[in-house]
């Protein structure tokens, strides 16, 4: 009978118990949580702060007992594992205990990154990551006394957070340590654009700011000091700067581990039977060839179920990794695929645009940019845009699959033809 | 029982009677901007001094390992266990197009009006109760029908859902 371990329970440590079971109806699977608050969805956390969702929306598998009794696990809430023997395949707790494995999943997810500045753990400042963080951030808008707020970090759960904001019509700063917005996701002329269309709905967007610190003001407000010397005064700060993963158990004990735990087409780390998915891990992205580490809700379900499966005996391989962006932000929407820190300076630009898209591709297969409007949409809708970066290997293949996605995008037949000579 | 469409390119002439029987049973609405679940194409492509054609009636493959299912992150979709067909309840949807980004058809499809995702379901209540799914009762030439997989592998015939794939192959008109 096979004793299988799953640190953390996630969406890829889910999507890894759930193979296992199916698998194997007998192997014992062991699964460590340093919380008892179910699976949840970080994503989902901007949207349950907006009212989109109810808090339970948030919880797609269900409370964590209830999935533990559906996929026969053995669920150890509150239990972190301190430590990981390789060579031996065992786990190590806080209490000295240790408990031996013929396989582990190391399913453990990122945590929002909080720089170590004076003054942020200020109330008043916020993190967008836990479910935690979302409730007293909804909370607190809720209240009612929140009339203006700072967002920290230009990132797509920034970008959440200011129209939570701007939809109750609490005044916002967007500030950014980078010279334009999203600058290593978007093409430079579309972060112009993103940057227009947030000023259009009143935000005031200030790039190139680094944060020093936040600071009491006089009037009991909060400020933020940036490195520049400018301060911005908020009763409310959101800090989104983006995430680490969580690997710090990890430390010296032989896993090789780079931004993530690195694995290879099988999920594996560089120990036989000890696998890795999810936030926590590097898989090979197809456009670099190289280990990246891509936080995304569906890599890791596709990567929890190859490890789950590899785990139970039977080889399957994760095939593809690459980089995807989806931001839906006050009526706009963006969607991109592939990275534009792979292109190179030399690399061709094109530009396309008619009444409802606007295109950019990158010749030479490296990456693709498509930005759609809705020019018969009237007043109300004038700022209704949708972004679109489309890897060019997504685009351009067999024809008709990818011209069907293309029509239910809403591109134009001549449009797709025109896209698909440019970048041909 | 696990049911598939089946597909027969040489009987298909894109005469859109599936596209009407499905936008008859899903009240899509189009004035509002809706768009119909089945998709029916007719290209003519000019080639090496021929003119070759292609029919086709596309909507969701109802995927064996449907990357939609994995890609929602509220877990809208998923299998129906008796039809096997990919079906959702976009009760807790936040439209962010997710499934439609991971599926290689783009069948899912946001509806503006409430901002949910909407798609094909195999007009899945039909085939519970022993009915046809509307797209194929439509179909006058036969081009689109669904069986059981047992009777699909009994029938022998080798038109499955991916001579769809055939369809996209050029034939000479």
């Amino acid at each position: 009978m096979k004793k299988i371990a799953i640190i953390g329970f996630g969406c890829a440590g889910y999507h890894a118990a759930r193979e296992v079971r199916r698998l194997d109806p007998k192997a014992v699977i062991d699964v460590y949580s340093d919380t008892e608050t179910a699976a949840y969805n970080p994503m989902l956390t901007t949207y349950y702060v907006k009212g989109a969702i109810p808090y339970q929306a948030m919880f797609p598998f269900g409370a964590p007992q209830e999935a533990a009794g559906r996929l026969g696990l053995n669920l150890f809430p509150n239990r972190a594992v301190t430590g990981l023997k390789p060579e031996e395949r065992a786990l190590c707790f806080g209490d000295g205990t240790q408990q031996v494995y013929d396989g582990i999943l190391i399913s453990t997810g990122a945590s929002a990154v909080v720089p170590p500045l004076p003054g942020l753990d200020l109330p008043g400042v916020f993190k967008m990551r836990t479910v935690e963080d979302a409730v007293s951030f909804k909370a607190a808008l809720d209240g009612g006394t929140i009339r203006r707020a700072l967002v920290i970090g230009a990132s797509w759960v920034g970008i959440k957070a200011v129209e939570d904001l701007v939809l109750r019509g609490i005044a916002c700063t967007l500030a950014d340590g980078a010279e334009r917005v999203f600058s290593t996701a978007v093409f430079p002329e579309t972060a112009r654009r993103i940057e227009r269309g947030l000023e259009a709905r009143g935000v005031s967007v200030a790039c190139g700011q680094m944060l020093d610190h936040v600071e009491r003001a006089a009037d009991g407000a909060l400020a933020a000091v940036m490195q520049s010397g400018r301060r911005f005064e908020a009763d409310a700060v959101a800090v989104c700067l983006g995430v680490r993963t969580n690997t710090g158990f990890l430390k010296d004990c032989g896993i090789a581990v780079n931004r993530g735990v690195l694995t290879d087409c099988h999920m594996q780390t560089n120990y036989e039977g000890i696998y890795a998915a999810g936030d926590c891990c590097e898989a090979a992205d197809i456009q670099t060839n190289a280990p990246r580490n891509i936080g995304l809700w569906h890599n890791a379900a596709r990567q929890g179920t190859v490890a789950g499966s590899n785990m139970a005996g039977d080889v399957r391989e994760f095939g593809a990794n690459l980089l995807v962006n989806l931001g839906h932000y006050l009526g706009y929407s963006f969607v991109s695929m592939g990275d534009l820190t792979a292109c190179r300076p030399e690399d061709e630009v094109l530009i396309s645009e008619d009444s409802r898209f606007y295109l950019c591709a990158v010749r030479g297969g490296r990456s693709a940019q498509m930005h759609q409007r809705d020019r018969d949409a009237g007043v109300q809708r004038s700022h209704q845009e949708r972004f679109y970066q489309v890897h060019r290997k997504s685009w351009g293949g067999a024809g008709s699959p990818d011209r069907l996605l293309a029509a239910a995008a809403g591109v134009s037949c001549e449009l797709y033809q025109l896209f698909r000579r440019e970048t041909a | 029982m696990k049911h598939v469409f089946v597909f027969d390119p040489d009987k298909c002439c894109a005469c859109s009677a599936c596209m009407m029987g499905c936008m008859d049973q899903n009240d899509t609405d189009l004035s509002g901007g809706g768009r119909c679940y089945r998709q029916t194409f007719d290209s003519e492509i000019e080639r090496d001094g021929g003119v070759y054609c292609a029919y086709l009636s596309a909507a969701c493959m109802h995927c064996a390992d449907a990357p939609c299912i994995d890609a929602c992150p509220v877990g809208c979709l998923s299998k129906d266990p008796e039809t096997g067909f990919t079906v959702y309840d976009n009760t807790n949807c936040i439209g962010c197009k997710s499934c439609a980004l991971a599926c290689p058809f783009g069948a899912p499809r946001y509806r503006r009006d409430g901002g949910k995702m909407v798609k094909c379901d195999g007009c899945n209540i039909r085939v519970k109760n022993g009915l046809q799914p509307a797209c194929v009762r439509a179909c006058s030439f036969g081009a689109l029908t669904c069986m059981t997989e047992e009777d699909y592998a009994a029938d022998g015939s080798g038109k499955a859902c991916s001579a769809l794939i055939d369809a996209l192959t050029l034939r000479r008109k």
